[in-house]
C-alpha cells in the first residue's frame, strides 16, 4: 500500500533524524536550553490517514510553512500549540501574542527550518533551498491539508517524516514534518543509494 | 467525519456530515429538501491527471460522483442546492504556486454548472481555515471559522427557507 520499502522509510528515517538533529542544536544554541530530539517517524499514509497522523484537525495551532525548492521539492512544516508557543517565546522573553510574538516565532522557524534542510543536503548532496517562511494560526487540519495538497498532488500517499522536539525542563514540544512531492522522495531515495 | 478526498451521503435526519479544518481544500455541501437526502465532499485538488480511484479527492470528478451517489439515493438533479466552503488561501499571497484554494473553488464551480446544478450559498477564499457542517434533516449548513463562531450559511434566514422549501 505504502509504496515505499522498509528499507527506504529506515534511510528516509535517518535523513529526517540528522535534519532535527541540526534543527535542535540550532534551537539549543537561541534558547540556551537542552533540546531532545525524538527519533523521527517515517510513515507513508493514505492522504485522509496522513492528516490524522499528525494530530487532531480541529485545533487551533500556529505552523510555520516553509516551502523548500531546488533539486527537491517540499514543504517543511513546524507546529505549536497555544501552550507551546507561549513557553518558547517566554524562554526568548517576548509575549507570544502581537507583532513582537509573531516575529519571534518567524524567527525561529526560519532558523529551525533552515538548519534542517541544510543538514538534508549536506548529507544528500542535494542544491535545496528555503523560501521565506509562512506563520499561521489556524485549525491543524486545515494547515497540514493545505501543505500536503500541493506536495502530493494527485498521489495517493503522502509522505511524512515526523519529529518532534521537547525543550528539557519545559513542558514544551512542538513537531517537525518534512513533506517532500512524490519526485522529490524518488530522487532522495536516489541519493540515499536505496532507489526504487 | 468526512476526511480530505472523501465523499459521503445521507438520507438520516439526525446525521451531520462534517469537514473538520479545510484549508485550501472546498467542501461541497450538496442538499436535497424533497427526497431528505444531503451530501458532503471534501476536495483537495482541481483535476484529476492519474485517474485516481479516490474520485472524491478532485473537483472535476469529485461533484459528478457526489451527483450519482445522491441520485442514488432518490435526489433529483434539479432540486439540488449547492453550498461551497473553503478554498483559502493558507500559504500566502495571490498567485503563489502552492496555492490551490482559488483553483479548487473555480474547478468545483465549473464543475456544478457543467452538471447544471445551482450554487445557492458560499463561504469561501480569504486566509482563514474552515470547519462545515451538514445538518441533513433540516438541510442546513453550518461553518466555523478558525479561532470563530459557527455561524449559519445556508438557509441565510427564515426567509429564504421558505422560499426554498
Amino acid at each position: 500500500m505504502s509504496g515505499y520499502t522498509d528499507l527506504q522509510l529506515d534511510a528516509l528515517r535517518e535523513l529526517a533524524n540528522i535534519g532535527s538533529g541540526t534543527a535542535g542544536t540550532a534551537l539549543s544554541g537561541m534558547i540556551g536550553r537542552a533540546i531532545d530530539v525524538s527519533v523521527p517517524q517515517a510513515l507513508a499514509l493514505p492522504l485522509p490517514d496522513a492528516v490524522d497522523a499528525v494530530g487532531d484537525p480541529g485545533q487551533d495551532v500556529t505552523g510555520i510553512v516553509l516551502p523548500v525548492i531546488g533539486d527537491v521539492e517540499a514543504i517543511v512544516l513546524m507546529l505549536f500549540d497555544a501552550a507551546d508557543e507561549a513557553c518558547l517565546c517566554g524562554l526568548l522573553g517576548v509575549e507570544p501574542a502581537g507583532e513582537l510574538g509573531r516575529s519571534a516565532m518567524s524567527e525561529i522557524g526560519n532558523i529551525l527550518s533552515a538548519s534542517y534542510v541544510r543538514a538534508f543536503g549536506a548529507m544528500t548532496g542535494l542544491e535545496l533551498e528555503p523560501e521565506p517562511p509562512i506563520l499561521l494560526h489556524d485549525m491543524r487540519g486545515a494547515i497540514v491539508a493545505s501543505a500536503l495538497a500541493p506536495t502530493s498532488g494527485g498521489a495517493g500517499v503522502a509522505l511524512l517524516l515526523d519529529s518532534d522536539l521537547r525543550i528539557e525542563g519545559e513542558h514544551c514540544n512542538f513537531t517537525f514534518l518534512l513533506l517532500p512531492t512524490a519526485a522529490g522522495v524518488d530522487e532522495l531515495l536516489l541519493r540515499l543509494g536505496v532507489a526504487g | 467525519m468526512i476526511r480530505m478526498g472523501e465523499l459521503a451521503t445521507s438520507t438520516d435526519p439526525g446525521a451531520v456530515l462534517a469537514a473538520i479544518g479545510l484549508g485550501s481544500c472546498v467542501g461541497l455541501a450538496l442538499i436535497d429538501r424533497g427526497a431528505g437526502v444531503a451530501g458532503l465532499a471534501h476536495i483537495m485538488l482541481p483535476a484529476d491527471t492519474g485517474g485516481s480511484l479516490q474520485p472524491g479527492k478532485f473537483a472535476d470528478t469529485g461533484v459528478p460522483a457526489l451527483i450519482e451517489r445522491m441520485a442514488a439515493r432518490g435526489a433529483l438533479r434539479v432540486r439540488l442546492e449547492a453550498v461551497l466552503v473553503g478554498g483559502a488561501q493558507m500559504l500566502g499571497a495571490a498567485g503563489n504556486r502552492l496555492d490551490v484554494g482559488a483553483r479548487n473553488e473555480a474547478a468545483t464551480r465549473s464543475a456544478l454548472t457543467r452538471a447544471g446544478v445551482r450554487i445557492v450559498a458560499a463561504e469561501t477564499g480569504g486566509t482563514a481555515g474552515r470547519t462545515v457542517r451538514v445538518h441533513v434533516g433540516r438541510g442546513e449548513v453550518s461553518v466555523k471559522e478558525a479561532g470563530g463562531a459557527v455561524t449559519a450559511l445556508w438557509p441565510a434566514s427564515p426567509a429564504q427557507m421558505g422560499a426554498a422549501a
